[in-house]
């Protein structure tokens, strides 16, 4: 409870919490606002905003409302982010509770997978995950939870490694209880909260990750999303530039949030930093 | 001796790892529709079935996944890396021919997000929750949170097109035959924009680091210490804080070396850069494993030697690690 | 009469003025030696050698330095380059060429028919994709002399289609440098020599390459430039500002976004526009696969093409660039060109009944079935168009999803696995149906071959008419079985040709004597300057 007082007291932590409702208040809205498919023809292409009463940030390159695949785009962005950010930490959290906990043979073995992960470049991965498994949206989301889930591990190791020498630990051993529920009812509570704050980062990538592929045309277009907008207004950079501009602040703020979220959990956390 | 001693295990340790990617991949890739022969002929624009029979038994497609990498297996242990598909030369060659562009992009990149975030860190910390650290921190926040290919085409439109103050891409002034300085110069140039756009967002997270770092280390005991023993504001920083500081920064430079080969994939792209990134893009859309293979084998190498540097760098800052 | 001194005045300064503006209109004319061009390089080649790569991204560059028997002249017909005479016997199975003298090749050595008969018969027979299917029925090529090559055909070879295929399938290399050594692997692909206007000079991979004046070059006095520089450059908007800061002079083959050609279309210092390129056509195709229930039947295909507005496609997302195609020929191409009108004009009520006919109703949702659609990206246009698809067949109740892989993928998921519904992407026209054109509808071709038929749809007629053209020797004769053709696919529709297209060049106007004839962006440039 001291936490979420602290939290929503930091001026931080609440402008990430209001731009982040905001994004939610579009993808909430987005159904009842533009009830029409936002990918299809909503009108001529490349009408600037404001120029025609009915599309206030005017239409792409194939003729499509872009306040309607904003609007739209942003649940697709914010389940993407949830999602492969889901993904993305229980195998991070697994791998590493596992490793952290158990020690020995395991942890070594489990760490070289980990190190082979972080050896490859993430968005090299991706792009051979996409290249092999296609690009459609489920591909790329468990494709973006893939990639992300080493720096977890290593975070949920680290701090097993502290507190399986603990205390209340060896007590819970020595009333019998198995390692499964030492693992996930004991020792895991207590290790979230760095998790979390890092779940906030991986979100944060996971969004961005995403909006990169479709720039590079490797996202699926069946799925209004913010990154194909940018891809899409590639070719018309230089006249018609909102087309890649909006989406890019949509993309910009999106991730602010979530990382300003992050920033204020971590200082919620950790009051000893915010004394001054 | 002992030091480099200590080298070779590092680097033999980590070979099983290598190994276990390395193969990984080609597995991987096995399985992608459309081989290095699809795409060539797509380049081409058309191409009869014999002549694609032959170009795959030319490229050894022929045989099956498993003979395959064991074949690459065998010549990667004599540190052969194969001949590239789309090159048509020794994949080392066309590696070695692109390494120079990125190892300058990534370093120039670093420095200035080290370098500044360090400084801004510091400004920041020393004046928290003041203006100035709200006016750094917002602005660390909003780049960290940009995407790159974004921040890159915007500096294209403002400072190459509008403005013509840099130019629009490419390393250099081509057929010009500059030498020495004036072609340093040019290069300097010609990454200005790139190093910014990779720089900036990577700042934000060097900004973010150090500031905590400051922070954590501040209220320490033996800065409260040094501090009550009279020593000037200045001094307790540059002697102690700074120094204990600086070391989750060393860190993060090690975990962030595989991260910034990924971002200059798409960086490169943007500024028309002949690098690592766009070579490895360029492979996987061109099926070309022996080249992609070799790339990552480079850049794991290159991780490798980032985190040994690293490591070094904080046994000397921390000298309890040392032992 | 008495001149009087004003009339003296008059008169001398009209005179002078008249000097002046011949001076003036010459100094215009007259070229100017030196100076380097520099030219958009979009992508890389694997292997810079025509003779056995056919494709405009190995031409752009390799033909300045490397040239063909023969060229286009600004009406198209067949120019004299390393051929400088042709003849064909009745019966059409024999054609000798008379051969250039005095030419020599980069390095020195003399030009002879010996080089022809080897690159004939080893390169474009054997590795020139189009140019063995062109030269399958080429079995000996004779020298009796030094200059004279008698090519020998086992089955009729049409002069007209071998002069204007060999202006792209006729590039001829030194037998000296590949004549015995790995074809694939000799490093002159990567470094070519020739008889060219240019010599090679230097290849940075991922930068550029660059050429310079041959001085002994077979034209005499020619060519004016001193150097041409290709510049790499992959990414498009990067390569439209190279052109607004004078990096580059010009990028062609449609290598600039839609978007930036229209835009530079109003810059006075650019020349946009088609000419130079005639020859080089292409339509938007969508390609059906007819092993699919639904598709198999004709009045599904029929419905389906009725149903896209394709003048609105071509004036809001082609920036006007281009026309509703009658069929796989060009209508740039008038000697094969039958006319006619589109064949499948806009129509949504007709596709409704047409669909309704066939008997796929609506179901509770609106939807009549689902289909998959997989663009083959050859340019920027095409994900528009399979999106355009997308939303045009929405309307008729046709759930379209597009299935979004890279080009090798694409090609191997539609060419080899068929795993496909639609497919869209590029048909290249190269001056000849019988080149490219008529395998995209003749049956035979093994699995895996792209841009081939592997729609599981085939024809007993329409195979006769194809084979029948491509041997017939009466130029009249073909023409009339070509539009019999026309009109069987188009009646069938195993494929349609959705746009007729034609590639864009952005030129700077300091480069004088450009798309001067219909494959200008092949040609060798041998008289182009810059002022």
């Amino acid at each position: 409870m001291q936490t979420l007082t602290r939290f929503l007291g930091n001026p931080v932590a609440l402008i990430g919490l209001s731009l982040f409702l905001l994004v939610a208040a579009m993808a909430l809205s987005a159904g009842s606002l533009f009830p029409n498919d936002p990918l299809d023809l909503a009108g001529r292409p490349l009408q600037w905003p404001l120029g025609n009463p009915r599309f206030w940030l005017g239409t792409d390159v194939q003729g499509r409302d872009i306040a309607a695949v904003i609007f739209h785009g942003a649940r697709v962005s914010l389940l993407i982010g949830v999602v492969a950010t889901l993904i993305s930490m229980t195998i991070g959290v697994l791998i590493g509770a596992l490793a952290g906990y158990y020690g020995g043979l395991i942890d070594e073995m489990l760490m070289r997978l980990t190190e082979a992960f972080q050896t490859l470049p993430n968005f090299l991965l991706l792009l051979v995950l996409v290249a092999v498994f296609g690009s459609d949206i489920k591909t790329v989301t468990i494709a973006i939870g893939l990639v992300s889930w080493p720096a977890s591990a290593r975070l949920t190791r680290a701090e097993f490694l502290t507190l399986r020498s603990r205390e209340f630990v060896e007590a819970c051993r020595t009333i019998g209880m198995r390692d499964i529920q030492i693992i996930f009812r004991e020792i895991l509570p207590n290790a979230m909260p760095p998790v979390i704050v890092y779940a906030s980062v991986v979100m944060a990538i996971a969004i961005l990750l995403e909006s990169a592929l479709a720039f590079l045309n490797l996202s699926d277009p069946n799925v209004p999303s913010w990154g194909n907008l940018i891809g899409g207004g590639r070719a018309v950079l230089r006249t018609q530039w909102y087309v890649s501009a909006i989406p890019g602040v949509a993309i910009l703020m999106t991730v602010l949030a979530v990382s300003l979220i992050g920033q204020g959990l971590n200082d919620a956390l950790n009051p000893r930093l915010k004394r001054r | 001796m002992r030091f480099f001693l200590f080298a070779v295990r590092r680097l033999a340790a980590s070979v099983p790892t290598l190994l276990l990617v390395l193969a990984g991949l080609f597995m991987l890739l096995q399985f992608a529709p459309g081989d290095t022969v699809d795409a060539l002929v797509a380049q081409m624009g058309g191409g009869d079935s014999a002549m694609m029979d032959q170009l795959r038994k030319y490229y050894g497609l022929d045989a099956t996944a498993t003979v395959q990498l064991i074949r690459y297996l065998t010549r990667l242990v004599r540190l052969d890396l194969g001949f590239s598909a789309i090159y048509g030369k020794p994949v080392i060659d066309v590696i070695l021919e692109r390494l120079p562009t990125t190892l300058l992009l990534m370093a120039s990149a670093l420095s200035f997000a080290f370098a500044g975030g360090l400084a801004l860190g510091v400004v920041a910390a020393r004046r928290v929750n003041q203006w100035p650290d709200g006016v750094i921190s917002t602005i660390g926040a909003i780049f960290y949170a940009t995407p790159a290919f974004w921040l890159g085409l915007m500096g294209i439109i403002i400072f190459a097109v509008n403005l013509h103050w840099l130019p629009a891409g490419g390393i250099e002034e081509i057929g010009t035959g500059y030498t020495g300085l004036r072609r340093a110069v040019d290069i300097v140039w010609h990454l200005a924009l790139p190093t910014a756009t990779l720089g900036l967002i990577f700042l934000a997270t060097y900004l973010r680091i150090m500031r905590a770092s400051m922070l954590e280390v501040m209220t320490l005991d033996f800065v409260r210490t040094a501090r009550a023993k009279g020593l000037a504001q200045g001094t307790v920083l540059r002697r102690h804080v700074l120094r204990n500081a600086l070391l989750p920064m060393v860190t993060l430079v090690g975990l962030q070396a595989g991260t910034m080969l990924g971002g200059s994939v798409v960086v490169e792209s943007v500024f028309a850069l002949p690098g690592l990134g766009r070579l490895a893009y360029e492979a996987v859309v061109q099926r070309d494993l022996n080249t992609l293979l070799g790339i990552v084998f480079v850049s794991a190498l290159l991780v490798i030697c980032v985190n040994f540097l690293v490591d070094i760098l904080y046994a000397r800052l921390d000298p309890r690690i040392a032992n | 009469m008495r001149l009087t001194r004003r009339d003296l005045l008059v008169s001398t300064a009209a005179a002078a003025l008249a000097g002046a503006r011949a001076d003036l209109s010459s100094a215009q004319e007259q070229p100017k030696r030196g100076g380097t061009l520099s030219v958009h390089l979009p992508g890389e080649q694997r292997i810079l050698n025509p003779a056995i790569r056919a494709s405009t991204g190995v031409y752009v560059v390799t033909s300045k330095i490397v040239e063909s028997l023969v060229d286009l002249d600004a009406d198209g017909k067949p120019l004299p380059v390393l051929a400088t005479s042709w003849e064909a016997t009745p019966d059409g199975k024999t054609v000798t060429f008379k051969l250039r003298e005095g030419v020599n090749w980069h390095d020195g050595k003399p030009f002879t028919a010996a080089d022809v008969q080897y690159t004939a018969l080893e390169l474009w027979k054997k590795y020139l994709n189009y140019g063995t299917q062109l030269q399958q029925y080429l079995e000996a090529v004779d020298t009796p002399d030094s200059l004279t090559a008698v090519f020998h055909y086992t089955r009729p070879m049409p002069l007209p289609l071998l002069l204007r295929a060999l202006a792209d399938l006729g590039y001829i290399v030194p037998r000296h440098v590949f004549e015995g050594t790995n074809i694939l692997e000799n490093p002159a692909n990567n470094a070519p020599i020739g008889t060219g206007p240019f010599k090679f000079v230097q290849y940075e991979r991922g930068q550029f390459i660059i050429a310079e004046r041959n001085p002994n070059y077979w034209r005499k006095d020619f060519p004016y430039l001193d150097k041409i520089v290709w510049r790499v450059i992959a990414d498009k908007s990067a390569a439209s500002a190279a052109l607004e800061t004078g990096q580059i002079q010009l990028s062609t083959y449609s290598s600039l976004s839609l978007a930036d050609y229209d835009r530079l279309k109003k810059d006075a210092r650019f020349e946009v526009s088609s000419r130079g390129i005639e020859a080089n056509a292409f339509n938007n195709t969508l390609e059906f696969n007819v092993r699919r229930k639904e598709l198999s039947d004709v009045r599904v295909r029929r419905a389906i093409a009725h149903a896209i507005d394709v003048p609105f496609f071509i004036e809001n997302f082609l920036y006007g660039q281009g026309r509703p195609a009658t069929g796989p020929i060009p209508s740039s191409s008038p000697a094969f060109y039958p006319g006619g009108d589109v064949p499948y004009a806009h129509d949504l009520r007709k596709a409704e009944a047409l669909l309704e006919e066939a008997g796929y109703k609506r179901g509770p949702d609106g939807t009549r079935f689902a289909l998959k659609i997989v663009p083959i990206q050859n340019g920027e246009d095409v994900p528009l168009l399979a999106t355009y698809i997308q939303q045009s067949l929405g309307k008729l109740g046709i759930k379209v999803d597009i299935v979004n892989l890279d080009i090798a993928g694409a090609l191997s998921a539609v060419y080899r696995d068929w795993n496909f519904d639609l497919a869209t992407g590029w048909h290249q026209y190269r001056g000849d149906p019988a080149v490219s054109t008529t395998v995209w509808y003749r049956s035979g071709s093994p699995k895996g071959a792209p841009w081939t038929n592997q729609w599981g749809w085939q024809s007993d007629a329409v195979d006769k008419l194809i084979d029948e053209a491509a041997s017939e020797l009466d130029a009249e004769k073909r023409k009339r079985l070509y539009a019999d053709w026309v009109k069987q696919i188009n009646e069938e529709l195993p494929i349609w040709m959705v746009t007729e297209r034609q590639f864009i060049a952005a030129t700077s106007r300091r480069v004088q004597n450009h798309h001067t004839s219909p494959r200008w962006d092949s040609g060798d440039w041998h008289d182009t300057w810059i002022s």
